[in-house]
């Protein structure tokens, strides 16, 4: 199993980053991986145990479902349930929590899963840099920074095959 | 209950950050508004239900006692048993995260209590300047922040 975790720190308060990605399926907006997104049966997104469906821009369907949302604590906790990509037992969880010293944003999301042996390390990259990092990046993005100042980490996983 | 949190980024590593605050025993090492601590009863500053006796700059004398000490999760819990703020069931935990993205360290400072309705102004503003971010702000000089 694969844990990764990772954070960064964004120039703005939790509440206006919670606004941009509280809703579950709102990651079409901000998220460059995800071309289009819909939650099934017309359940609404913050209904927790709904599921989105979307479409990364390389056309790969993807669907994850909500396991907890929480307004008090601004985290939630989603599950992928098909991939087309060799990703199991996906479980992904973020949370923001204030920085009282210059009224920022501390920003953690970490993943765990398994992957057939020979592609772990492909598959921690693809998490690391193409979920989680850009994700960060495009943050920052639209709140207006540059981006973090600061070389990426890709290695603070902690691996146990 | 009332309830103080403050939290900052500290320009060090989790563990580089962790080795200065971790001693139970270590407060006057590293924050300027306190002095002179001692264990009492000789135990170790890492024993779980030890007590910490130290003044403050004022000269006045806290005791404290270690509630909790985890070095997996970079977090230490402790209480208030004798202080001259007007101050009961004061529980405080002091933590860090790493934020990956650049080294860095964020620490968080998070204390409940209960107080008289008419002291909690005082006593909000003397944790969260003289106490917590006073702290912090030392931190952030020591790494150079």
């Amino acid at each position: 199993m694969a844990l990764i975790a990772q954070s960064t720190v964004l120039p703005a308060p939790p509440e206006d980053v919670w606004n941009i990605i509280r809703d579950f399926n709102g990651h079409e907006t901000w998220h460059p991986a995800v071309a289009t997104s819909l939650i099934e049966r017309g359940f609404i997104a913050d209904m927790v145990g709904c599921v989105r469906r979307f479409r990364l821009q390389d056309g790969a369907e993807l669907r994850e479902q909500l396991l907890a949302l929480s307004d008090a604590d601004h985290s939630f906790t989603y599950c992928l349930l098909e991939t087309p990509i060799p990703l199991f037992n996906y479980i992904a969880h973020v949370r923001l929590l204030p920085v009282t010293d210059g009224n920022g944003t501390f920003w953690e999301w970490q993943a765990q899963f398994d992957a057939p042996e020979g592609q772990l390390d492909q598959m921690r990259a693809l998490v690391g840099d193409q979920i989680i990092q850009a994700g960060f990046q495009a943050i920052h993005t639209l709140l207006g920074a540059d981006g973090p100042s600061s070389t990426p980490q890709h290695h603070v996983a902690q691996v146990h095959e | 209950m009332a309830r103080v949190y403050v939290s900052s980024i500290i320009p060090a590593t989790t563990d580089q950050v962790w080795d200065r605050i971790r001693d139970f025993n270590g407060l006057a090492n590293w924050h300027p508004a306190m002095r002179e601590s001692r264990i009492e009863d000789g135990r170790p500053a890492d024993q779980v239900g030890c007590i910490r006796n130290f003044k403050l700059q004022t000269g006045e004398t806290i005791r404290e006692q270690l509630l909790g000490l985890s070095d997996y999760d970079n977090s230490c819990t402790y209480a208030i048993l004798e202080s001259p703020m007007p101050v009961t069931n004061y529980r405080a935990t002091l933590s860090l995260l790493p934020v990956t993205l650049g080294d860095r360290c964020f620490a968080q400072w998070s204390v409940e209590f209960e107080c008289a309705p008419t002291d909690l102004d005082a006593v909000t503003k003397r944790l969260t300047h003289d106490v917590f971010q006073s702290g912090f702000d030392a931190l952030k000089r020591h790494f150079g922040g």
